[in-house]
C-alpha cells in the first residue's frame, strides 16, 4: 500500500483559486510576469529618452477615434458570423461542426442562419454565404466576423478579392481566413511553402498578422473536432469595434420568412397581387422607429405596417445559471434555424405551431387513391361556389332563350373593395376600442382626486350628445373641425382618430343609440334615432346650445386648472388624444366645444357649408402671445412681486436650493408612480401641518450632508491625484460618451415596453416580427432560403432621390476603363442599383469637366442619379454581376461626396465659323450661329481662331443669319476657321433601377440595362451607318496663290527700301554653267580603276543572270513536260467519269422507261 | 421608378411655418390643405406666400405647388442648400416671422447661410430682431451651432412702413450636440435693449428708467441698453420698444418684449415689458417659452442618445409640434414633472431619443 505514488499536488495557475492564493500572499511576493524591468533599464540618458519617446509613439497609434457603441450590455444580439468562400472550398462541412461544437446538433440540410448561445452573453448567427455576388454584397453588409474560406490545394479565387474589396468598400469587419483541403498536398515541404506563401498574401490583404487558419482533413463528415475547438475559441474572443454604418442604421437579417396574405386574395389575383409578409430576426445597429422606410436588398423600398418584439426564440441562459462560470450543458443544446426547419417548432406573435406533414398536404403523398385525389383536388379550385353559380347558366325552360342568371346580392361586392372596406372598420373600431380604454384608464387615474370634476365632465358629454340629436343632424358647427366625408375616406388620422375617441364615449352613454342606413352609394350614414329627438325636444328648447349650462363649464374649466393642472399625463394629452393644442391648455376656446364638431358629421350625406360663428379676427400664426396688460396687473401687488424672490440668486436658498439639488434624479420616480402619487398627495398634505416643521429640518440637514460630502469627494480627488483631474481629449470624450450611455439607459428604464417604443424605437437586440407590406409576390414565389434577406432600415434622407456625386477610382485589377453613360451597378449603402454615371474632373476649380473615361491610376468624380447616401459612405462598383463574367468584377471603388438637387458638369463645344468679309482688325463672321438671337447671346464672347488671333463677338449682322462683326487683335484671312469656345452643362440620366434579385426565380440571372453593342450583338443586328460619318478620301486642291502684283506707278514712288527687288531672268549660262572641268592624273587613275571594277561587276552579274536563265528554262521545260503528263492524266480520267456518268444516265433513263417494261417482261 | 414617399398631410393655416420646416428637415413631401377655405378672403396670405418664395430660394429643388384657389399647397422638399440669400419680406409681417423657420433649417445646410431680410424689424406678433439676436441664438449654441452664429442688425424698420434691414449669418454642422439641461438655475442678471427711431431719443431712456423702477428690486446686475438709431438707419416709420432678458447661472434664459402702441406713454411700455419678464421668469424652465420648439426640434434631431430639458408648461403651439413632430419623425417625447416632490412646481421634463440626424447636404472635403 505504502508503495503506491500518489499524484502530486499541482496548485492552480490560473482561476479563481489562483488569483485569491495570489492576493493573499501579498504584493511583494507576486511572481513576476513578462520582463525584469530592471534588467530593461536603460543604460543611457539618450537611450532613455529614445525609449520614452518610442513608446509614446507607439501608445499614439494604439488610439483610434472614439465610436459609440449602440449595441445594448445587457441583452445584445447574436454576433454575425458568416462563412463565406469558393463552392466545394468546404463552407457547409465547416458549419456543420461549428453548429455540432456549439450544440451538439448535427444538422444535415441547414438553410439560411442559424443562431446558437455561444457562452453566457454571447449568442452567434451563423449565415453560409453561397457563391452569388449578390449574396456576398449583402453578407459583407452585415457580418461582424467572416471566415473567410480559401483552398489550400488550389490557393485563392476570383471570389476572395471580389468579397474582400466589397468588405474594404463597407467597413471592414473581422476576417478569419480558414485553409481548408490541406491534406491533398501530401508533401511537407510543400505544404510548409504553401502555407507561407497562402499566409502572405493574406497578410498582405487584410493586415500583417491577420488570423489564419488551418483546417485539415474531413473526419465523419465534420473538421477535426481540436481544430473547431480552436477556431470557435477564437471566435469566442472576438472583439468588435463599431463600423459606423452599421452604428447608424438599424438592420436585421431575418431568419425566418412568411406570408400573411389573404389566400382568398392571392387565389383571385393568380398570385400576381402584391403580398403581405412578416420577416422575422434579431434587430441589430440603432434602435428602429416605425416609420421609417426599410429596404430589403434584393427587392427594393418597402413599408413596415407593425413590428411586434417576440419572445426571445434563442435565449441568453438567465441569471440563475449564470452563476457557474460555464454554460450549462442544457444551454449548449438551444438552437435558432427557423428556415433550417430543426425540430419543426415554430413560434410566432400568439401561438406556437408545430408542423406535422398531414394527410392531405400536397406533395406529401406518393399514390394517392381516388378520394384522397379528390380532396386534393378540391385545394386547387379557382373560384368560389357562389362564383360558379353566377357563372353558370342554367335555363328555366327548354325554350327561353336567356339563362337564368344570379344577380349577385349586396354581400357579393367585388372582394377587393369588400376586403377593402372591412379592413377599415376594423381598424376603426380598433382604435374607438383602444381609445376607450385608454379613456377608462384615464378616470381610474383620476377618479379619486376630482371626482366633482368628473362627473362635471359627465354633465357636459350629456349635453353635447343631445345636442347632436336635436338640431338638423349634418349641421357642420366648427369649420375647422367639420371634415367633409370625403376627407375621412381619404384616411386624415387625426380627425378620424377624433371621432373614435367621441364613438367611445358615445358607447358609454346609454341614450342616444346610432344606426347605419345603407343609402345608394356604399357608405353607411349616420342617423340620429327617434327618441333622440324626443328626449332632447323635452329638454332644453329655447336656449341656445351653447349657452347650455356656461357656468358648469367654467367652473369645471376653473377646477380642471386647479386640480389637476400639474397631474396630467401629458405623453396621453399630446400623444394619444386629438384635442386641439389650446383645449389641452384650457384656454377656452370661445365656447364651442370641439370635441362635437366631428361627431356630428361622422359620415354624413350632405354636408352644409359652415354656419358657424365666423371670427372676425383670424388667429395668427405667431410665436409671441399678445400682452394683456389686465393680466398683468397682478405684477403691481407686492406680495406677488416677493414670491417669485427665491428665483433669483438675490433670493433666500432655503427653498430652490434644494429643488436645484434635489433634480437629479427624482423624475423617474415620477413617471413609476405617477397614478398611486395623486392619491398619496393629498395625504401629504393633510400630514403637513403636524410634521412639517420637523420634516424640512431633516431636509436641511440632509441637504446639508450631501453638499458636504460632495465637496470632500472633490478635495480628495484633487489632493489624492492631481494628475487626474485634468485628462486627455481623448480619455475626456470616452467618458463623456461612457455618461451619455448611462443616461440613456437609465432614462426610459422604467416605462412600459409599448412607450418605450414609442419614444425610442425597437431596440436592437430583440427579436421583432415585421410586417412588410405591398412586397413584389416574386418574392415570395421564388423565395430560396439559401438567399440571405437583409431588412435595412433608412434614414430620412436616405429616402429621397437626387444626384450623387462620388469619388471613384477604377479597380486596377478591373480589366477595362470605364465610360461615361455607361451603366454601372452601385452597391451603395443598404442598395444595390445600376444607374448611369458621368466622370468629371475638377478643371482648376473653375468648372466640373465632364470626361469621357475614367483615368488611369486616378481618383475622378461621379455623379449620377440615385437615392442619397450620407457623405463619407463606401461603395463599390460593377459592370456585370454574372458569374460568367470574366475577369475581376468589382470594376470601382470609392467614396459619396455631396448630394444635391442639380448638377454643375460641362462639357467643352466649340463653335466655329469662317469669315466672309475682312476689314483690318474687324471681320465678318458666319455659320457660327443661325440667328440673331444666338448671337445677341455671345455678344463680348471670346473668340479665336485657328492661328490664335484672338478676337470678340461683337454685334449681329442684319443680312445673312447668324452672321455678326467680330474684332480681332490683327486681321484674320480668308481661309482662317474662326471658333468660339463655350461649355456645355450636362446632367446625368435619371435612370436608376434597383437590383432585383430575389424576385427572379433564377437568381444569378439578373439582367440590367445593356449597351447599345451589347443589344445589338445579342439581337444580331448591324450598327446603322450614317453615309456622312463614312470617311472618305479627303481632297485637298493646291492653293494657287496669286503673284503680288505692284502698279508701275506705285512702284516708281515707292523709296528705295520698300520697291519690290524683281529682277530680270538670266538667259546667259553662268561661270558656274560653262566653266571647263580638267580631272588631275591621280584623280583620272582612280576614275579608270573605278570604271573598271564596274565593268568588272557588271559582265558578272550578266553572266550570272544568263546561267540562272538556262536554268530556269530547262526547269520550265520540265514543268511544262509533267504539266502535259497530268493534262494528259486529267484528260484520261474525265473521259472516264464522263463515260460512267453517261452509262449511269443512260440506264436511270432506261430504268425509268424500262421499270414498266422489265414489269411486263416479268409477268 | 422612385418609389413615392410618404406625404405629410396638415390642415388649415395654423403652425404653417413648423410644418414647412419639418417637411423639409425630413425630406417628406407636405399637403396642407383648408387654408383659411372658409374665410371671407380664403387662401394664402401675402406673407405666406413670401415665406414660401423664401423656403424656396434658401433650398434647391424644391417644389411648391398651390392649388388655385390658394387654399392648399404641396411642398416637395428639396435640400437645404444656404449660401447667400436677399429677400424682401413684406410689411403685414414683421422679419422674425421669416427668420424663425430658417433659423431652424440654417443649420444644416450645404454651405454657410448669410441671409439678408428687408422689413419691418419689431412688431406685437414675432419675436423682435434684438431677441432672437440675444436670446434664440444662444438657444442655438447650446447645441453646438456656435461659430459664425451672428445676427446684424443693419436698419431699424418700425411697422407700418418698416425699412429695416438684417443680415442672419449662420454656420453649418454635421450633427448637433445632444443636449441634457435639467437645472434651470436661478436668474443672476437681466439685460435690456430699449430702442427708438424716430421719436425723441430720450423716450428710451424714460423705458430704461422705468424698468428699472420694478426690477432693481431682484438684482442688481441690470444693464439695459439704449439703441438709438438715426437717419438712414432707423427706417421709415417712428417706434421704440423695450426688450428684456433674464439669464440663470446655468445659462436658462427668459425674455419678454413690450413695444411702443399709440397714446401710451413709454413708462407703461417699460412696465408691461418688464411684469411679463417676471411672468416669463415664474413659468419656470430652463428654456424660454418662445424658443420651446427650437429647442425641442434640436433634441429630436440630435445623435441617438437622450437629451432631456426643463421647459414649463408647452404652449398650444408646442403641443402641435410635438404630434407634427411625431409625425415627421416618428419621435416621441417622455414628459415628466420635474419634481414631483413640489406640489408648486409645473415644469416638465422633456426626454426625448435623437433620431440621430446628420446633416446630408454637406459636402465632404
Amino acid at each position: 500500500m505504502d508503495s503506491q505514488t500518489h499524484k502530486a499536488h499541482r496548485p492552480a495557475q490560473s482561476g479563481a483559486k489562483a488569483e485569491k492564493k495570489k492576493a493573499s500572499k501579498g504584493k511583494g511576493k507576486e511572481k513576476q510576469h513578462g520582463f525584469n524591468e530592471k534588467a530593461f533599464a536603460p543604460k543611457s540618458g539618450r537611450r532613455a529618452d529614445r525609449q520614452g519617446r518610442r513608446t509614446a509613439e507607439r501608445d499614439q497609434t494604439r488610439l483610434h477615434v472614439p465610436l459609440v457603441d449602440r449595441t445594448p450590455d445587457d441583452q445584445p444580439p447574436p454576433v454575425i458570423v458568416a462563412i463565406v468562400g469558393p463552392p466545394g472550398v468546404g463552407k457547409t462541412t465547416l458549419m456543420k461542426s461549428l453548429i455540432r461544437r456549439y450544440t451538439k446538433q448535427t444538422l444535415n440540410h441547414i438553410q439560411g442562419p442559424v443562431t446558437v448561445v455561444s457562452g453566457k452573453k454571447k449568442r452567434i448567427t451563423f449565415i453560409e454565404c453561397n457563391n452569388d455576388l449578390n449574396s456576398m454584397i449583402d453578407i459583407g453588409k452585415i457580418a461582424d466576423l467572416v471566415l473567410l474560406m480559401i483552398d489550400g490545394s488550389y490557393g485563392f479565387e476570383m471570389e476572395t478579392f471580389e468579397f474582400l474589396n466589397i468588405l474594404q468598400s463597407h467597413g471592414f469587419p473581422k476576417v478569419i481566413g480558414v485553409l481548408t483541403h490541406l491534406d491533398l498536398i501530401k508533401k511537407a515541404a510543400t505544404l510548409k511553402a504553401t502555407k507561407k506563401t497562402l499566409k502572405k498574401r493574406f497578410w498582405t490583404e487584410i493586415y500583417q498578422g491577420a488570423k489564419l487558419f488551418y483546417l485539415s482533413g474531413v473526419l465523419n463528415g465534420r473538421y477535426p473536432d481540436t481544430e473547431i475547438l480552436n477556431l470557435s475559441r477564437f471566435i469566442s474572443v472576438m472583439k468588435f469595434r463599431p463600423l459606423v454604418f452599421r452604428n447608424t442604421h438599424p438592420y436585421m437579417l431575418a431568419d425566418r420568412f412568411e406570408d400573411l396574405t389573404p389566400r382568398e386574395q392571392v387565389r383571385q389575383s393568380k398570385g400576381k397581387c402584391d403580398r403581405t409578409v412578416t420577416v422575422y430576426g434579431y434587430l441589430r445597429g440603432t434602435n428602429y422607429r416605425l416609420g421609417t422606410k426599410v429596404h430589403v436588398p434584393g427587392v427594393g423600398d418597402l413599408d413596415v405596417n407593425s413590428v411586434q418584439i417576440l419572445g426571445d426564440p434563442c435565449p441568453l441562459p438567465d441569471a440563475e445559471s449564470e452563476k457557474r462560470r460555464k454554460l450549462s450543458e442544457k444551454k449548449k443544446l438551444l438552437i435558432h434555424a427557423p428556415m433550417s426547419d430543426v425540430g419543426g417548432v415554430m413560434y410566432d406573435k400568439d401561438a406556437v405551431y408545430i408542423n406535422v406533414p398531414g394527410n392531405f398536404t400536397k406533395g406529401g403523398m406518393e399514390n394517392p387513391g381516388e378520394g384522397e385525389k379528390m380532396v386534393l383536388d378540391l385545394q386547387d379550385v379557382n373560384s368560389t361556389l357562389e362564383d360558379q353559380v353566377a357563372k353558370s347558366q342554367i335555363r328555366l325552360f327548354g325554350t327561353s332563350s336567356q339563362p337564368l342568371s344570379v344577380e349577385a346580392g349586396p354581400s357579393s361586392r367585388p372582394s377587393d373593395e369588400s376586403g377593402e372596406s372591412d379592413e377599415d372598420e376594423e381598424g376603426f373600431s380598433d382604435d374607438e376600442d383602444e381609445d376607450a380604454s385608454s379613456g377608462d384608464e384615464e378616470d381610474f387615474a383620476f377618479e379619486d382626486e376630482d371626482a366633482l370634476s368628473d362627473d362635471d365632465f359627465g354633465e357636459d358629454d350629456d349635453a353635447d350628445v343631445d345636442n347632436r340629436g336635436r338640431s338638423a343632424p349634418r349641421t357642420v358647427r366648427r369649420s375647422l373641425q367639420g371634415l367633409p366625408s370625403q376627407d375621412r375616406r381619404r384616411g386624415d388620422v387625426e380627425y378620424a382618430d377624433s371621432d373614435s375617441d367621441l364613438g367611445g364615449e358615445d358607447d358609454d352613454d346609454p341614450g342616444p343609440s346610432r344606426r347605419f342606413v345603407h343609402f345608394g352609394d356604399d357608405q353607411p350614414v349616420n342617423v340620429a334615432s327617434d327618441d333622440d329627438v324626443d328626449e332632447d325636444g323635452s329638454e332644453d328648447e329655447d336656449v341656445p346650445q351653447w349657452k347650455a349650462n356656461l357656468s358648469e363649464k367654467a367652473r369645471a374649466a376653473f377646477q380642471d386648472t386647479a386640480l389637476s393642472r400639474r397631474r396630467r399625463d401629458w405623453v396621453k394629452l399630446i400623444y394619444n388624444s386629438s384635442a386641439p393644442p389650446e383645449e389641452i391648455l384650457g384656454q377656452g376656446s370661445s365656447g364651442e366645444d370641439p370635441s362635437q364638431g366631428p361627431s356630428m358629421d361622422d359620415d354624413d350625406f350632405f354636408t352644409v357649408a359652415n354656419k358657424a360663428p365666423v371670427k372676425t379676427e383670424e388667429t395668427l400664426d405667431q410665436t409671441k402671445e399678445p400682452i394683456s396688460p389686465e393680466d398683468l396687473k397682478e405684477w403691481e401687488d407686492e406680495e406677488v412681486l416677493d414670491s417669485i424672490r427665491n428665483l433669483f440668486i438675490t433670493g433666500s436658498s432655503s427653498q430652490s436650493a434644494q429643488d436645484v439639488d434635489e433634480n437629479g434624479e427624482p423624475y423617474e420616480d415620477a413617471a413609476k408612480e405617477d397614478g398611486s402619487q395623486a392619491g398619496s398627495d393629498n395625504e401629504d398634505g393633510d400630514g403637513e401641518d403636524g410634521s412639517g416643521g420637523q420634516r424640512s429640518l431633516n431636509k436641511d440637514a440632509d441637504a446639508l450632508a450631501a453638499k458636504k460630502a460632495e465637496l470632500k469627494r472633490k478635495f480628495d480627488e484633487q489632493y489624492d491625484e492631481p494628475d487626474a483631474v485634468k485628462a486627455d481629449f481623448y480619455t475626456e470624450a470616452k467618458e463623456a460618451m461612457a455618461r451619455q450611455q448611462q443616461l440613456n439607459r437609465a432614462e426610459f428604464e422604467n416605462i412600459d415596453p409599448e412607450a418605450r417604443a414609442l419614444i425610442e424605437g425597437y431596440r436592437p437586440g430583440t427579436y421583432v416580427r415585421m410586417e412588410l407590406v405591398n412586397v413584389p409576390a416574386e418574392m415570395v414565389e421564388n423565395f430560396d432560403p439559401s438567399y440571405p434577406i437583409v431588412v435595412g432600415g433608412l434614414l430620412p434622407a436616405e429616402e429621397r432621390f437626387g444626384y450623387v456625386q462620388v469619388r471613384i477610382k477604377r479597380h486596377r485589377w478591373f480589366a477595362k476603363t470605364l465610360k461615361t453613360n455607361d451603366p454601372l451597378i452601385f452597391s451603395l449603402g443598404w442598395r444595390r442599383f445600376q444607374t448611369v454615371p458621368i466622370y468629371s474632373l475638377d478643371d482648376h476649380s473653375i468648372r466640373m469637366r465632364m470626361l469621357k473615361y475614367t483615368p488611369e491610376h486616378m481618383h475622378c468624380y461621379a455623379t449620377f442619379y440615385g437615392p442619397a447616401a450620407l457623405p463619407n459612405t463606401g461603395f463599390c462598383a460593377f459592370n456585370a454581376l454574372g458569374r460568367d463574367t470574366p475577369g475581376f468584377r468589382v470594376s470601382a471603388t470609392g467614396v459619396v461626396l455631396d448630394i444635391d438637387r442639380s448638377t454643375r458638369i460641362v462639357k467643352k463645344l466649340k463653335l466655329t465659323g469662317v469669315p466672309f468679309k475682312i476689314f483690318k482688325n474687324t471681320a465678318f463672321i458666319k455659320d457660327m450661329f443661325t440667328s440673331a438671337l444666338e448671337v445677341a447671346k455671345f455678344e463680348g464672347a471670346n473668340i479665336r481662331t485657328v492661328s490664335g488671333i484672338r478676337g470678340q463677338i461683337k454685334k449681329a449682322l442684319p443680312k445673312p443669319d447668324g452672321a455678326f462683326r467680330a474684332a480681332f487683335e490683327d486681321k484674320i484671312l480668308m481661309s482662317d476657321i474662326v471658333f468660339l469656345r463655350a461649355w456645355y452643362a450636362i446632367q446625368p440620366r435619371k435612370f436608376y433601377n434597383p437590383v432585383t434579385s430575389l424576385l427572379l426565380s433564377d437568381k444569378e440571372k439578373w439582367q440590367g440595362m445593356r449597351l447599345t453593342g451589347q443589344v445589338r450583338r445579342e439581337e444580331g443586328l448591324k450598327t446603322p451607318t450614317n453615309i456622312n460619318s463614312i470617311y472618305k478620301p479627303v481632297e485637298r486642291p493646291a492653293r494657287r496663290f496669286n503673284p503680288l502684283k505692284v502698279p508701275k506707278k506705285l512702284q516708281a514712288a515707292l523709296p528705295y527700301a520698300s520697291k519690290p527687288k524683281i529682277m530680270k531672268p538670266q538667259h546667259r549660262a553662268t561661270y558656274m554653267q560653262k566653266r571647263a572641268v580638267v580631272l588631275e592624273p591621280e584623280e583620272k587613275k582612280a576614275l579608270a580603276l573605278l570604271q573598271q571594277v564596274r565593268a568588272l561587276r557588271k559582265d558578272q552579274v550578266a553572266r550570272r543572270r544568263e546561267k540562272q536563265e538556262e536554268r530556269r528554262a530547262a526547269h520550265r521545260k520540265k514543268v511544262e513536260k509533267e504539266e502535259a503528263k497530268k493534262a494528259e492524266k486529267e484528260k484520261e480520267k474525265r473521259k472516264e467519269y464522263m463515260r460512267m456518268a453517261g452509262m449511269k444516265s443512260k440506264r436511270e433513263a432506261e430504268m425509268s422507261e424500262g421499270g414498266r417494261g422489265s414489269k411486263r417482261r416479268k409477268t | 421608378m422612385a418609389q413615392t414617399p410618404t406625404v405629410l398631410h396638415f390642415s388649415g393655416h395654423q403652425y404653417l411655418r413648423h410644418r414647412l420646416v419639418l417637411s423639409i428637415l425630413s425630406g417628406k413631401p407636405v399637403r396642407i390643405d383648408k387654408i383659411r377655405s372658409d374665410d371671407k378672403n380664403p387662401g394664402l396670405r401675402d406673407y405666406e406666400v413670401s415665406l414660401l418664395r423664401l423656403l424656396e430660394r434658401v433650398t434647391n429643388g424644391t417644389v411648391i405647388e398651390i392649388s388655385v384657389t390658394g387654399t392648399a399647397v404641396l411642398l416637395k422638399p428639396g435640400i437645404i442648400a444656404g449660401g447667400s440669400v436677399t429677400h424682401e419680406c413684406p410689411l403685414s409681417r414683421s422679419i422674425g416671422y421669416f427668420l424663425e423657420p430658417v433659423i431652424m433649417l440654417a443649420p444644416f445646410a450645404k454651405k454657410p447661410l448669410s441671409l439678408t431680410l428687408k422689413g419691418i424689424t419689431t412688431d406685437e406678433h414675432d419675436l423682435s430682431v434684438d431677441i432672437i439676436r440675444t436670446v434664440t441664438l444662444p438657444h442655438l449654441q447650446l447645441f453646438g451651432v456656435s461659430d459664425g452664429l451672428e445676427l446684424r442688425i443693419k436698419k431699424r424698420g418700425s411697422a407700418p412702413s418698416g425699412g429695416g434691414e438684417v443680415q442672419f449669418l449662420c454656420p453649418i454642422v454635421k450633427q448637433v450636440k445632444t443636449l441634457n439641461f435639467v437645472d434651470p438655475g436661478r436668474i443672476k442678471r437681466i439685460r435690456g435693449i430699449s430702442h427708438a427711431v424716430r421719436v425723441n431719443p430720450q423716450f428710451s431712456n424714460r423705458m430704461i428708467e422705468a424698468a428699472r423702477s420694478v426690477l432693481n428690486r431682484y438684482i442688481p446686475d441690470i444693464y439695459l441698453y439704449s439703441d438709438v438709431y438715426k437717419g438712414e438707419e432707423s427706417g421709415k416709420s417712428p417706434g421704440y420698444a423695450l426688450s428684456l432678458l433674464a439669464e440663470s447661472t446655468t445659462g436658462a434664459m427668459h425674455c419678454a418684449e413690450a413695444i411702443s402702441q399709440p397714446g401710451v406713454p413709454p413708462e407703461d411700455i417699460a412696465l408691461l415689458a418688464a411684469r411679463s419678464l417676471l411672468a416669463e421668469i415664474r413659468r419656470g424652465g430652463a428654456v424660454d417659452r418662445h424658443h420651446q420648439s427650437l429647442v425641442l426640434l434640436m433634441m429630436v434631431l440630435g445623435s441617438e442618445d437622450v437629451g432631456r430639458c426643463r421647459l414649463g408648461e408647452p404652449t398650444a403651439r408646442t403641443i402641435q409640434f410635438l404630434r407634427d413632430v411625431k409625425q415627421a419623425f416618428g419621435t416621441a417625447f417622455k414628459i415628466a414633472p420635474a419634481d414631483p416632490s413640489d406640489p408648486e412646481s409645473t415644469d416638465l421634463i422633456f426626454s426625448c431619443y435623437g433620431v440621430g440626424y446628420v446633416n446630408a447636404n454637406r459636402t465632404l472635403s
